[in-house]
């Protein structure tokens, strides 16, 4: 058996021999079945992700409602996303998602890293905390309209404490604020344990130390925690990016609105393309909204390398 | 410095009770922050309970007092979302594309996976890298093509694609692949490669080893994969409202945009609105505290290291 299997190996081909000297029968066994394995994944990647993405490239240098021969227009797309407010507004709320509801669930979620460490029942607090990143977001938006309603909830919970003026919560001016609060709400939970996992990985003595030397929590947080968990920063901030041009649910029907027509004020970059593609009054744009997506593409692929860039340090080997 | 810190990680005891002690010489702040947390806790489990209790209370005793108990139950509300507002072909729908699509997107998917974790050869990490791309795409991205592509494959083919049940199954495998992928070839890569050293030598085939040896060791892995791509499926929205326009082809998410849709004209009936959406709720909180430390690992494993 040993033998056959050497000089089986020994037998390879020169190519192969040449990059890889040593075949073991393993190594062998493993190359044959390689193709095999990996191509029917690799196909679906190329036709549900790479072919559709160079596509829409194309596409978004037409104009095409769906029937019909396209026709080129070159930049046209794009020179009309830049002069429709609509399409402004949506770069600003995606941008808006990014940022602002991004500091605030990261500082959340580094203070509540350091609540739950030292609390009973931290893990069942995690959980719960976690549960509405797996809830399809249509649920938050109906239970806005429930909750916020002028005869809703938490007016009623707030009538009881004898306020009566309460705000107009789903007033168009006040729905994003909602929005970036829910968006808070439901993502701190689920960056609290990425971040927790990476922490739970510092050791204990350098705490130790710290705190030896007299430092607090909050100086431990700064001088051990953050520096030592520095590569999962660095993966929510990435992870929040891509997640943020991908918010659609919460504003598609947002408060109880139809989906065919959220209000204005809120659209993101997906809700532009799938209104202008699939639910236009003047028939369905596909080119314009092929740009829009490119747009958003863009907008995740220079973020990403921009942020991979900026949060680099050199690892601390643990 | 060195020998002190190394006294101290075995003095386990005694670290615990330093850690204590730090931690209460800060008690005001420490206080508000867990009565904050433990608050937001109650805040989502009464949500949850809420939910559910409404969704026994009629439309009017609910547009009456948002808050109340369900006496006497209406489990009507139920019937009236399963046969009026359709929930009941949603429900189906959706846990045959859900379930259909999680276990071929981990079929096609940890063949790969494995492969990628053990290959040595230079265009390995590369397929790997691209299928971790895969990840940041977001979905208005692939909407159009995939629809055009759809269209056009049915009208050549005739086989029904768009409105149909099949053609939504196959692009959520299609979408679920590179979180699968990324997922499983770090699962992979982290079991041992002795036994599938012996097998080989035993002179067991690639595929003979994958089935027999590797998949059963991996099965902790595949559970959590099919879970997280299951429940990708289960939420999916954008496809799903572009794919399926027909009631006899909707799922849960499509059924209850639906349903809140004619409300804004013919007015609410809060009941089978609330019984639709526990239905949407209640199998993933069920999945969740069965499998919930698995599913919250699996979403933090690429991040955590």
């Amino acid at each position: 058996m040993t033998t056959s299997s050497t000089t089986l190996a020994a037998g390879g081909s020169p190519a192969r021999g040449k990059r890889f000297p040593t075949h073991s029968p393993m190594e062998r066994v493993r190359r044959r079945v390689f193709w095999p394995f990996v191509l029917p994944a690799l196909a679906g990647m190329v036709i549900f992700y790479f072919a559709p993405i160079v596509f829409v490239a194309w596409l978004s240098l037409n104009k095409w409602s769906g029937f019909g021969p396209m026709r080129f227009v070159g930049t046209a797309n794009y020179q009309q996303l830049w002069l429709d407010p609509t399409f402004t507004t949506s770069i600003v709320n995606t941008f808006k998602i990014l940022v602002i509801v991004g500091v605030i669930t990261f500082v959340l979620a580094f203070a509540l890293t350091l609540v739950l460490r030292q609390m009973t029942g931290k893990h069942f607090v995690r959980s719960v905390l976690f549960f509405p990143n797996l809830i399809n977001a249509l649920i938050f938006a109906i239970f806005a309209g429930m909750l916020f309603n002028p005869n809703g909830l938490v007016n009623t919970a707030l009538h009881w404490v004898g306020i009566t003026d309460a705000p107009k919560w789903l007033a168009p001016d006040n729905q994003f604020t909602l929005i970036m609060a829910i968006l808070i709400w439901s993502s701190t939970g689920y960056f609290t344990s990425i971040i927790m996992s990476g922490v739970d990985q510092i050791p204990p003595y350098y705490y130790e130390a710290a705190s030896l030397d007299g430092a607090g929590p909050i100086r431990q947080f700064f001088t051990v925690t953050l520096p030592l968990s520095w590569d999962v920063v660095s993966v929510c901030a990435i992870l929040w990016t891509m997640s943020s041009v991908k918010v659609f649910e919460l504003i598609l029907v947002f408060g109880g609105t139809r989906a065919s027509s959220p209000n204005s004020q809120n659209w993101t970059t997906a809700i532009y393309v799938y209104l202008s593609a699939f639910q236009a009054n003047a028939g369905r744009a596909f080119g314009l909204a092929a740009a829009a997506a490119l747009v958003s593409l863009a907008l995740v692929a220079v973020l990403t390398l921009g942020l991979r860039r900026l949060l680099r340090r050199e690892a601390i080997e643990l | 410095m060195t020998s002190v810190t190394r006294a101290l990680t075995t003095a386990g005891s005694r670290r615990r009770r330093t850690l204590r002690s730090s931690g209460s010489k800060t008690g005001v702040a420490g206080w508000i922050g867990r009565a904050m947390v433990w608050l937001v806790v109650a805040f989502n489990i009464f949500l949850i309970a809420w939910m559910v209790v409404s969704s026994l209370r009629s439309t009017v005793d609910y547009l009456r007092q948002p808050l109340g108990l369900p006496v006497p139950p209406h489990l009507e509300n139920y019937a009236n979302a399963w046969t009026i507002g359709d929930f009941g072909v949603a429900f189906l729908n959706s846990a045959s594309v859900t379930l259909i699509s999680a276990f071929f997107a981990v079929a096609i998917a940890a063949p790969a996976a494995y492969a990628l974790s053990r290959s040595t050869r230079w265009i390995a990490p590369k397929i790997t890298a691209a299928f971790a791309l895969g990840l940041g795409v977001p979905g208005q991205v692939l909407l159009i093509p995939i629809y055009i592509g759809l269209a056009q494959v049915q009208q050549n083919t005739g086989i029904p694609l768009i409105d149909s049940q099949l053609g939504l199954t196959i692009v959520l495998i299609g979408l679920n692949l590179p979180f699968t992928v990324f997922l499983l070839t770090g699962f992979f890569a982290s079991l041992p490669g002795e036994i599938e050293e012996a097998a080989a030598l035993d002179g067991a085939s690639g595929i003979r080893t994958f089935v027999t040896i590797m998949l059963p060791l991996a099965r902790p892995g595949l559970t959590t994969a099919m879970t997280l791509a299951a429940i990708g499926s289960w939420n999916e929205t954008l496809f799903s409202l572009v794919l399926l326009t027909d009631k006899s082809t909707r799922t849960l998410p499509i059924a209850l945009i639906q349903i809140m849709n004619s409300a804004a004209f013919n007015g609410a009936d809060w009941g089978s609105i609330f019984a639709g959406m526990t239905l949407m709720v209640l199998p993933l909180l069920i999945v969740y505290t069965w499998l919930g430390r698995r599913i919250v690992a699996g979403m933090t494993v690429g991040a955590g290291k």
